[in-house]
């Protein structure tokens, strides 16, 4: 009934939008506007790679190396956005919508993670379960003298999944928070039990918010480059490294094209399962469900959220102590003494970068939610791309663009910002779309038959109601790029420092200590813009 | 020296030249241009200077590896014109962070220069400076890199400018480029570092070639392929031995059994763990192990004539359109002083680029060592390595 149901808001909704085509018509050519000017340093990747001989470029994506890697790959994308699912999806849930003791500290912990630099978080686990590590010179007196290794596939899946799955978290309880609970009642009241009722009411409505984070971890999966060359694993991102490392940036933009690939790969894989969400009532509201009353089960979920809470924040900011109880002689300090401006350069950048997206992903998701032909979600499509170029790539492209097309701007903070747009623009769009897909449009027809203008109907309508969305949008926006290294290497103004660029300078010359109180801070600051932000969420 | 308004460092620097002769007598001579006490001054704007006091003990480092050393020998940076202006400086690799410490300390002792650095991969700045230059020009004045190979890329793109003579005549043509379009600061061998409770040195053969066939080594080496040092030393072997050989030598060094990390300190700091017997990695890394943990069972062995012998060298180039020409000539000249040579052989542990200054601790002397004979700028070609590394299933 309830793909019927969505047909038959969607063709009234058609023949609204006929009647005032002119802001969709706007609504399109601002959406699009806005993903060319955001897929546009693309175009470098093209022209680089045209500079290959074709035949050589044949050889290249042919290679046995080549098939052996992307399949490599894509065991880990995939693994990772499963595991992510498991975890992130189950929090979301014990924290918004159950009785669950200190749900405000489980969900700020829940979400923290994301705020961990990968780096910093796959080093902490081979410092903590590699070999000659913590764990292991614990159990040494026990007489085990192996344990199994963390290195290779399955290590890279844990750690990718333990950092990431907040995206999954994060974009499954803003959909929990915005929708109506009055239905799960009902469904309640004709029978269903809690199961029932959770797989035939909520999860279809939680869908559209379970794929939006989903697809995020799997493109992140794709594009990260430290986590599975540390973890010893073996994946795409490492021979782009290794091109570019060998300066050869035809070759590196041959293989960054069959990255691109995957991504779209990927993107058409969510949007089939995604193309479901037709099915999902069209219901939203402020009326939260009653809550889960977990009995018995409060134990072991207090212990899930804590396991997760120990390898993810404890067990890292453990390791960065340890860095900075470790700092003898030959830890000793340099010459780099951390400033404060460091840290308000890089509060500044996501800010900036955080608001800037928030604002264009606002149209792109409309579009896309509310738009009536094929062509309309593909702007929202498009920023995804983005999403997918490693860092390094997206980098090179704006230098070599920056330095052509706006001189003026190059190693400017402006065309760095642009970048973490390009990058994570997504993020605010997949939470936004989510969130507007659980307004019911009928809200908006109610607001205009008062007379309300179209602008305004939304803005005191629909708005409010999308809010969670897109706070949580901001909030990832934000943190991503707290942590955002490479492109921010290459892209700052000379003399410009933040926290990572400081955390990679030391942590290069070997003063780990000196990594340690940033990492600390970085993480900290972090997690009170988290405080904030998720705060606003419960008001609004 | 006419040091009438000679400042209190300045005399402290000139009692250091004295010790600096003594040096000289041990049979490093004819390269000192001046600080031998006497009259290297002459372009010297002599006590004009009003900046903080720096010693040598600043530029030295400290620890037990560093303990009783001679003083340097070499052009002291009082012999040197001041530095003054605003310098652009691309500061190439994570041990690149290293230097800043140098950079500050030019900058408290010079106040009317600043060096604006910037500081990423050196591939990636290589990159950079290439597509900066090609767009019209870099901002970069000098691009410092601690890889010849990204040095000589920027140098084949042609997007160098001439060094000063006084520069290049103070190091040996081996580690400089030989249209001196780069020059060498500091060098970094090839070395076998080894867990000393695991196995001792004689067990490691004297050249690369036969580690395939060392029994100690099976199943318990580590290398770094990923690393640009590394690709460096495959480059050099390529050079010298050949893509086949090469090939085969990869393929007998993984069936020996070889775990790959991401970097060359991990690599070491594994051996020092135990976690290997032994590695591929450069010198200093052992050392920097040593240094931050005391007794540690760690030992630096050298192969002989090989690719594995590799000395590779830190080095700087000036960029192509600097509108700073005299201030970078300039900074090249105090990079490669003798306090700055201290600091590279103190703080960093590499080895000095001007012969009077000797490394630190039991390292041989760079003399000593027995590197290949290769010409350093053409391991700028690591794309044939990367291609060779990937087929032979390494990378």
């Amino acid at each position: 009934m309830g793909t019927k149901d969505r047909y038959e808001r969607l063709r009234e909704q058609a023949t609204t939008s006929e009647r005032d085509s002119s802001p969709h018509t706007l609504l399109a050519v601002v959406s699009l506007a806005i993903s060319l000017l955001l897929l546009a340093p693309l175009v470098w990747v093209f022209l680089r790679a045209g500079e290959i001989e074709f035949a050589r470029a044949v050889e290249l994506l042919t290679s046995d190396t080549t098939v052996s890697v992307t399949l490599n790959t894509l065991a880990l994308v995939t693994g990772v956005t499963v595991a992510s699912i498991l975890i992130g999806v189950p929090l979301a849930i014990l924290t918004a919508q159950t009785d669950l003791p200190f749900k405000r500290f489980w969900t700020i912990t829940s979400a923290l993670p994301l705020v961990v630099p990968s780096y910093i978080g796959a080093f902490a686990f081979v410092s903590a379960f590699g070999p000659r590590g913590v764990l292991a010179d614990l159990l040494s007196p026990l007489g085990i003298e192996q344990i199994p290794t963390i290195y290779g596939l399955h290590g890279a899946i844990l750690v990718l999944t333990l950092f990431t799955y907040p995206y999954v978290f994060l974009t499954t309880r803003a959909s929990l928070l915005s929708f109506d609970g009055t239905v799960v009642e009902a469904a309640r009241t004709l029978n269903h039990t809690r199961w029932e009722a959770f797989r035939r009411v909520t999860l279809p409505q939680i869908a559209p918010g379970i794929a939006a984070g989903a697809l995020l971890v799997a493109l992140y999966a794709l594009s990260d480059f430290g986590t599975p060359a540390i973890m010893q694993y073996d994946v795409f991102t490492r021979m782009i490294y290794n091109e570019f490392g060998a300066r050869r940036l035809d070759y590196a933009s041959v293989l960054s094209m069959l990255l691109l690939v995957m991504a779209l790969g990927i993107l058409a894989v969510e949007s089939r399962l995604s193309a479901g969400r037709d099915g999902a009532y069209v219901s939203s509201g402020s009326r939260r469900p009653g809550l889960i009353r977990l009995g018995y089960w409060k134990v072991p979920a207090l212990l899930f959220c804590g396991a997760i809470a120990t390898l993810c924040l404890v067990l890292p900011i453990g390791i960065l102590l340890q860095w900075l109880l470790r700092s003898g002689t030959g830890y000793s300090a340099g010459g780099f003494a951390f400033e404060a401006a460091y840290a308000w350069n890089s509060v500044g950048l996501a800010a900036a970068a955080a608001a800037i997206c928030v604002v264009a992903a606002l149209p792109i998701a409309y579009l896309s939610a509310r738009g009536t032909s094929g062509v309309s979600s593909l702007p929202e499509r498009a920023t995804y791309v983005g999403y997918a170029v490693p860092g390094v790539v997206l980098g090179l492209a704006l230098v070599y663009l920056g330095l052509r097309y706006v001189p003026f701007l190059y190693q400017s903070v402006i065309l760095l910002v642009f970048a973490y747009v390009i990058r994570f623009l997504p993020q605010a769009v997949g939470t936004t779309e989510s969130s507007i897909l659980q307004v019911d449009p009928g809200y908006i027809e109610a607001a205009r038959s008062l007379g309300y203008h179209p602008l305004s109907a939304f803005r005191k309508v629909v708005l409010p109601l999308v809010a969670p969305g897109i706070a949580a949008g901001a909030a990832l926006v934000f943190l991503t790029t707290m942590k955002e290294l490479p492109a921010t290497l290459m892209l700052r103004p000379t003399g410009f420092e933040t926290f990572v660029t400081y955390i990679w300078l030391v942590q290069g010359a070997g003063y780990y200590g000196q990594a340690a109180v940033p990492a600390l801070v970085l993480v900290g600051l972090s997690g009170l813009s988290m405080l904030v932000i998720l705060r606003r969420e419960d008001t609004s | 020296m006419t040091g009438r308004n000679a400042t209190q460092s300045r005399r402290r620097f000139l009692a250091l030249g004295s010790a600096t002769a003594a040096t000289a007598l041990a049979g490093c001579s004819g390269i000192l241009s001046g600080g031998d006490g006497g009259d290297g001054g002459s372009d010297g704007e002599a006590g004009t200077t009003t900046g903080q006091q720096i010693s040598l003990s600043d530029f030295r480092g400290s620890g037990p590896l560093v303990a009783q050393r001679e003083a340097p020998g070499g052009t002291s940076i009082e012999d040197l014109p001041d530095l003054s202006g605003e310098l652009t400086l691309y500061l190439g690799g994570g041990e690149g962070g290293l230097y800043l410490d140098l950079i500050n300390l030019l900058e408290q002792r010079y106040p009317d220069f600043t060096a604006n650095h910037r500081l990423e991969a050196s591939s990636d700045l290589a990159n950079t400076i290439i597509e900066e230059n090609e767009a019209g020009a870099s901002p970069a004045d000098v691009f410092m890199s601690i890889d010849a190979g990204s040095l000589g890329a920027v140098a084949n793109a042609d997007a160098t400018a001439s060094l000063p003579d006084e520069a290049l005549s103070t190091v040996p043509d081996a580690y400089q480029d030989s249209e001196g379009r780069w020059v060498g600061i500091a060098g970094r061998a090839r070395a076998i570092p080894y867990n000393t409770n695991q196995i001792s040195e004689s067990d490691i053969p004297s050249t690369v070639q036969e580690f395939p066939e060392a029994a100690a080594l099976e199943n318990s080496m580590g290398w770094a392929p990923s690393y640009g040092a590394f690709q460096s030393f495959v480059t050099a072997m390529r050079l010298i031995r050949g893509n086949d050989e090469t090939m085969s030598w990869l393929q007998a060094m993984q069936d020996h059994g070889i775990t790959t990390y991401d970097d060359e300190f991990r690599v070491s700091n594994s051996c020092a763990d135990g976690e290997l017997a032994a590695g591929f990695a450069n010198h200093y890394y052992t050392l920097r192990v040593q240094s931050a943990r005391e007794n540690s069972p760690i030992g630096l062995a050298f192969t002989e004539g090989d690719a594995g012998a590799l000395v590779n060298v830190s080095g700087l180039e000036i960029i192509n359109g600097t509108d700073n020409a005299d201030l970078a000539s300039n900074f090249v000249r105090h990079v490669l002083s003798a306090e700055a040579q201290e600091f590279f052989a103190t703080r960093t542990f590499a080895y000095p680029m001007i012969p009077g200054v000797a490394p630190v601790g039991d390292l041989p002397r760079i003399d000593e060592l027995n590197p290949p004979e290769i010409n350093l700028t053409e391991l700028a070609d690591v794309a044939g390595t990367v291609d060779l590394l990937r087929d032979a299933g390494v990378l």
